[in-house]
């Protein structure tokens, strides 16, 4: 029995369900449909604004006020947009290679340069700059590294909680009301219970990241060179304020692979650890908010290490990692990222030269 | 296609130079090639691709220059981004040739190679206890270079 060929095609791994140029053609149909959806309805809007008598056969409610003109000339005219634009797009891609479009990507980023400047030659493609990592000097050590993501405030669980909580004795008060005027709803009061729960629940998160926020203080971490190269030997500075007894606090160099890839329609990150090398590790360390916990380290970063790297959808990055398990307060984990040059081909800059 | 290193390893800004023939393809039913010198990813993610050297050859040209005889490309290869093997993330070089046909058929044939530091090049390191670079094997097949497992943690 012949099959009714598919307008799409999905991607499994590296295999293609479906013809390839089935989902291309599906594709261009269906922006080519949201285009001419488009035209039609913003010529329907523009007629109605400029000659309103001529469209009095026109059967549409949308038109009958002045709001949802507007509403339907909006709509029309991003459906117009996205149609003309995405279409134009899927064309130029259709009889091109991989690489012809690579090229003229290439090309293209290459006309907006004016010319070369003396930084290209000595440019590492895919490799990450990290001029955010060198902007910052440091008070030990040539720099301050920062922190890959800040701590998690605790505004939002506070507003969280807040507004869940709120919410619960509004519908709490209309409940006692029922009661007190002798109509009950019940649904309300068998509503209350789970709201309850979250409201707990909120809290309970709340008080986690304020003890959090209160209890462990800012992390420095400050390096003697930065970028890094296989085979060298850097100074590290860590210093952890704050008012906590940790049970054990470890330092750690990464290395790791990011992907990122998508399943159906969603985008899904993976990571491992390729390396991971131990600086430091001490158990019972007390810190006093008097006296920060400091500690001047060595990494010895090993030779064949791969450089870091950043790709579209792939990367390789390396970061100082710095990890707390403390009683009564939660455990913490910090990561600073820097970057790995290629032996032999590392680029020098001193912020305190700048 | 044969690459002028036969080991297929290339330090990183160092020259490429690689041959290419087409045999066995009638002229009249070719309608170009593209030779392109280009990195990509392979493993779980999707794959990311950059090209760094590309040359494009139309009918008219391949009608001009036949295809009985060979023709080389020569390319200054990028510092980096270097060969690698990983659990998730592959990056592999290679030089490639894309053949298109009048009925609109794509042939595609790779020849990978690996792009490694000066340092890894050097032949002490590439004593069998310090390898980070898995060396071609005999059949030509390419492998990228590996990163120290990390240890159980």
């Amino acid at each position: 029995m012949p099959r009714f060929p598919k307008p799409w095609s999905k991607k499994r791994g590296k295999r293609i369900l479906g013809h390839a140029l089935a989902g291309e053609a599906g594709e261009l149909t269906f922006y080519a449909g949201l285009f001419l959806v488009g035209v039609f309805g913003f010529s329907l809007v523009l007629i109605n604004e400029v000659a309103p008598e001529s469209v009095s056969q026109v059967p549409t409610d949308a038109l009958s006020t002045g709001l949802g003109t507007w509403i339907f000339g909006i709509l029309s005219l991003a459906a117009l947009v996205t149609g003309g634009v995405t279409l134009l797009y899927r064309l130029a891609r259709i009889g091109a290679s991989s690489e012809r479009r690579s090229a003229i990507a290439k090309m293209a980023g290459a006309i907006e340069m004016i010319g070369p400047s003396a930084d290209d030659s000595q440019s590492l493609p895919s490799v990450p700059k990290g001029s955010a990592i060198t902007e910052s000097p440091g008070e030990r050590l040539t720099y301050r590294l920062a922190a890959e993501k800040a701590s998690s405030g605790i505004a939002g669980p506070a507003t969280l909680a807040l507004l869940w909580s709120s919410v619960w004795l509004v519908l709490l008060a209309v409940v006692v009301s029922g009661f007190w005027n002798g109509r009950p709803r019940w649904y309300l009061a068998v509503l209350l219970v789970p709201f309850a729960m979250i409201s707990v629940w909120s809290f309970r998160f709340f008080l986690t990241q304020f003890r959090q926020f209160a209890g462990v203080g800012p992390t420095i971490v400050e390096i003697g060179s930065h970028p890094l190269v296989p085979g060298g030997q850097y100074d590290l500075f860590i210093s952890q304020s704050g008012r906590l007894k940790m049970k054990r606090l470890t330092v750690l160099l990464t290395c790791e692979e990011e992907t990122f890839y998508r399943q159906g329609t969603d985008v899904r990150v993976d990571r491992h650890e390729a390396i991971r090398q131990v600086i430091f590790k001490e158990r019972n360390v007390a810190v006093d908010p008097q006296a920060p916990w400091e500690q001047q380290l060595h990494i010895d970063l090993p030779d064949n290490v791969m450089h870091s790297f950043v790709g579209t959808h792939n990367a390789i990055r390396w970061k100082v990692v710095v990890s707390g398990e403390s009683q009564p307060w939660p455990s913490f984990c910090r990561s600073f990222p820097v970057v790995v040059h290629p032996p032999g081909l590392s680029l020098k800059h001193n912020p305190r030269s700048t | 296609m044969t690459l002028c290193n036969a080991d297929g390893l290339y330090c990183a800004g160092g020259e490429l130079s690689a041959k290419w023939r087409i045999s066995r393809v009638p002229l009249d039913e070719v309608q170009g090639v593209e030779v392109s010198v280009l990195w990509h990813t392979e493993g779980k993610g999707d794959e990311d691709l950059n090209v760094h050297h590309f040359q494009r050859v139309a009918e008219h040209q391949l009608r001009r220059i036949g295809l009985a005889d060979e023709q080389v490309i020569h390319c200054v290869l990028p510092r980096t981004p270097l060969s690698y093997h990983g659990r998730l993330i592959s990056l592999q070089w290679c030089v490639r040739l894309r053949l298109f046909m009048v009925t609109g058929r794509e042939i595609v044939a790779e020849q990978p190679f690996h792009l490694v530091s000066e340092e890894m090049a050097r032949p002490h390191s590439l004593a069998p206890d310090r390898l980070a670079v898995t060396l071609p094997r005999a059949n030509g097949k390419p492998r990228g270079n590996v990163l120290e497992p990390a240890p159980a943690s």
